[in-house]
């Protein structure tokens, strides 16, 4: 009797103690997706908005008059120095230099040239970074006094700020790579995938104009490591970007006929005329010397491929 | 007490032998007289013994076991994890503020850089190798997939910055992204997972085993009451073999209830010293890191990631908050000099950090990028990395004296746990056989 329950007990035992440490069961390999690196905040389906009619000339700034610099200076925020808010991220336009940390470009340039007409040479510039969406609020805030930054002007945006004369005339293209063969919209299929900034009126186009689909990042930036990556196949943006993203890139080139208007203006509070007036005089000067034309060439003419003569200014008075 | 034996008890054992009836009755008409109402009390008294002894002896092997997997299994799953998620965000807050020193980092920064890559990977291949549950094996893979996608980004966005092409700032931000948004996360789970289950063995390894207790203090009682009635029954006060098995037994009900507790206690102390302030301490250095990635990523972005500076804001918050982890850290520490000392550290440079990141950003906002730049990654003593360095330091030499106070409390609890499965059965064997001759000796008086 006792060693019936003696090996019984052992039994029980043995089994606990195996239970204790028995082995993994065997398990399926798990699965994973292939990884695709995506910016934060991609939309691979952006609303399309509908075109609101230009119900003004948009292009019409105020006449240079007889605004002089005194009196401009007295427009600004603090004297003897003036804030310029500019993109440091957008290559050949404004951007840092990877290397020195210096800030350069097209839109620098031309900044620079204006604040010096305003405030002598070796003008005392604070140069304010700032995304898009920033611009339209840092002058309400008075935390710049001007804006050089891509800034397209329109019918809407007039009823914000005030824009002086266009001072570039830039124009939606695509941008893909070489060997894709596609030299304009009419060659997109609905397989290609075109990427554009966040709100871009190209999202509009592309679906009026061409076949393929659209994707919207938060800063246009990151279209050229998609592209890059191939996870998208054609960039559609203002050629000066384009222009930007093309001279990083051997493989890439800027293609098609411009499919919109985008006329660049400087961008100043509202209601505050004196100080547009005096920049539109200042405008016709950097133009007239010459300085437009070298800023052009040093950094547009090459990657665009196209010569260019600056915009003929229109007042509106 | 009566002189008749119980019969209820008496009988107990022999249905347990599955006795056909005519067995069954013999037995019960055997228990009408006094020898077989003593082997009926040597059943009983042997089942009981055997019980505890067996019971006591698996009890004590399975918690041996669970500590064991305490140190082992899951107790490596969870340093790999923690260890993972530590490197990963170490390696992100390196490339991000490596990138920023335009494409010369110092050997200090490729260092941390390359060490903590390292790091990751090795942990991720323990990880892998501990791995018991098929979530945790997805999550490793997910992992393993990832992290050479997360290091070929940094290395373009390296290249295209020595090149002085801009868009590596944006590979920089897209790995980064990979990393907060994907590999962080999953690392996170990961070391939850493994933190639940060593919570899981620990409460194994702390229950105390009542089935043993209860059997021992049971077969002591019948003992007792066996010797009193046998005192009754024959005239001798002492069974020299029941008195024996009596001491043994109480022994073995001293030695189970010292090695229970003592392991619990230890146990205890592993959780209270090590495993938790571990936590406490690796989730503070983790935020830290991630609070200088994000730091690093608003520069890079060049104003393009609004963003990063509320996630800057996030993390640093939740280390530095009334209630926040450097506090919880300070509740754990309390009357602990050294490890408070260490945390006071991480506190002063935490604020002093905290001051830094202000001016950069106010720099940054006014257009003074480069000096921005430079106090945000300078060498010298002044910059927000020199403090982050000192903060992350001091998080990390606490980290090291806490795992070292858990690898002592759990080889302290496995060690009082040493030989008592051997020796409770020793104890409960003995017993037995001086039960059984004590008994053994009465019954054969009776044919003698």
């Amino acid at each position: 009797m006792i060693r019936h329950q003696i090996r019984l007990a052992a039994a029980a035992a043995a089994c606990l103690v195996l239970a204790a440490c028995s082995g993994p069961t065997s398990m399926e390999p798990p699965s994973v997706d292939v990884p695709t690196p995506l910016p934060s905040g991609i939309d691979f389906d952006p609303d399309v908005e509908t075109a609101a009619p230009e119900e003004c000339n948009a292009l019409a700034s105020y006449a240079p008059g007889a605004v002089t610099a005194e009196q401009a200076r007295a427009q600004l925020d603090d004297d003897g120095r003036i804030s310029i808010g500019i993109s440091q991220s957008t290559n050949l336009m404004g951007y840092r230099d990877p290397e020195t940390n210096a800030l350069a470009g097209f839109d620098i340039d031309i900044a620079t040239a204006i604040a010096e007409k305003l405030l002598g040479e070796g003008a005392d510039i604070r140069w304010v970074p700032m995304t898009s969406s920033e611009r339209v609020p840092s002058l309400d805030e008075d935390r710049v006094d001007m804006i050089v930054r891509t800034m397209t002007m329109t019918c809407d945006r007039w009823t914000e700020v005030e824009f002086s004369a266009e001072y570039y005339h830039a124009g939606q293209r695509l941008l893909v790579p070489k060997a894709s063969g596609i030299t304009g919209l009419a060659d997109l299929t609905a397989e290609d995938l075109v990427c554009t900034g966040h709100g871009s009126t190209s999202v509009r186009t592309i679906a009026e104009q061409a076949e393929s689909e659209m994707v919207t990042v938060p800063d246009y930036n990151d279209c050229l490591v998609l592209l890059q990556q191939g996870t998208v196949d054609a960039i559609a943006i203002d050629d000066t970007i384009l222009a930007g993203m093309a001279v990083q890139d051997p493989t890439l080139h800027v293609v098609g006929e411009a499919f919109s208007d985008e006329p660049y203006g400087i961008a100043m509070q509202l209601g505050n005329t004196d100080l547009a007036r005096f920049v539109n005089g200042a405008l016709e000067d950097v133009i007239a010397e010459g300085t437009w034309q070298q800023a052009y060439d040093e950094w547009l003419e090459g990657p665009l491929a196209v010569e260019a003569a600056p915009p003929s200014p229109q007042y509106r008075d | 007490m009566s002189v008749q034996s119980p019969p209820a008890q008496a009988q107990a054992p022999a249905p347990a032998a599955g006795a056909a009836p005519g067995r069954f009755d013999r037995a019960l008409a055997a228990l009408r007289y006094t020898p077989g109402q003593l082997r009926g009390v040597l059943a009983v008294l042997a089942a009981l013994i055997l019980g505890a002894g067996v019971t006591g002896m698996t009890a004590i092997i399975a918690k041996s076991a669970v500590i064991e997997e305490t140190t082992g299994q899951s107790g490596r799953l969870s340093v790999a994890a923690l260890q993972l998620y530590q490197a990963l965000s170490q390696a992100d807050a390196a490339a991000t503020s490596s990138y920023l020193t335009a494409g010369t980092p110092s050997d200090e920064m490729n260092e941390t850089y390359r060490e903590a890559l390292r790091d990751a990977t090795v942990a991720l291949a323990t990880a892998a190798g501990e791995v018991k549950t098929a979530d945790d094996a997805q999550l490793v893979a997910e992992l393993n997939a990832r992290l050479p996608v997360y290091t070929g980004l940094v290395e373009s966005a390296r290249t295209f910055n020595r090149l002085g092409e801009p868009v590596g700032a944006t590979y920089q931000e897209q790995a980064s992204t990979l990393m907060r948004e994907e590999m962080l996360p999953s690392a996170h789970d990961l070391q939850d997972n493994a933190l639940g289950q060593l919570n899981e063995s620990r409460s194994d390894a702390q229950a105390f085993p009542w089935a043993a207790a209860v059997l021992a203090v049971a077969a002591l009682g019948t003992l007792v009451w066996a010797q009193l009635w046998l005192s009754r029954k024959t005239n001798r006060v002492f069974n020299l073999g029941l008195v024996g098995a009596t001491g043994l037994l109480v022994l073995f009900a001293g030695w189970l209830a010292f090695a229970s507790l003592a392991s619990a206690g230890h146990t205890d102390r592993s959780h209270e010293e090590g495993a938790g302030p571990l936590e406490l301490l690796a989730q503070a250095e983790i935020t830290a890191q991630q609070a200088r990635a994000e730091e690093s990523l608003m520069l890079i972005a060049r104003g393009e990631d609004a963003d990063a500076l509320a996630r800057y804001e996030a993390h640093f918050t939740e280390l530095t908050e009334d209630g926040g982890l450097l506090d919880r850290l300070d509740e754990a520490f309390a009357g602990d000099a050294g490890m408070s000392a260490k945390v006071d550290t991480a506190r002063e440079a935490a604020d002093t950090w905290r001051a830094g990141h202000d001016d950069v950003i106010k720099l940054a906002q006014e257009g003074q990028y480069t000096d921005a730049v430079a106090m945000a990654v300078g060498e010298d003593d002044t910059s927000l990395w020199a403090s982050f360095r000192t903060l992350n330091t001091a998080l990390t030499e606490a980290t090291d004296v806490s795992a070292d106070r858990f690898v002592e409390a759990t080889s302290d609890a496995q060690r009082s746990l040493s030989g008592a499965a051997a020796g409770l059965a020793a104890l409960s064997l003995a017993a037995l056989i001086g039960a059984a001759v004590g008994i053994q000796m009465r019954v054969a008086e009776y044919y003698a």
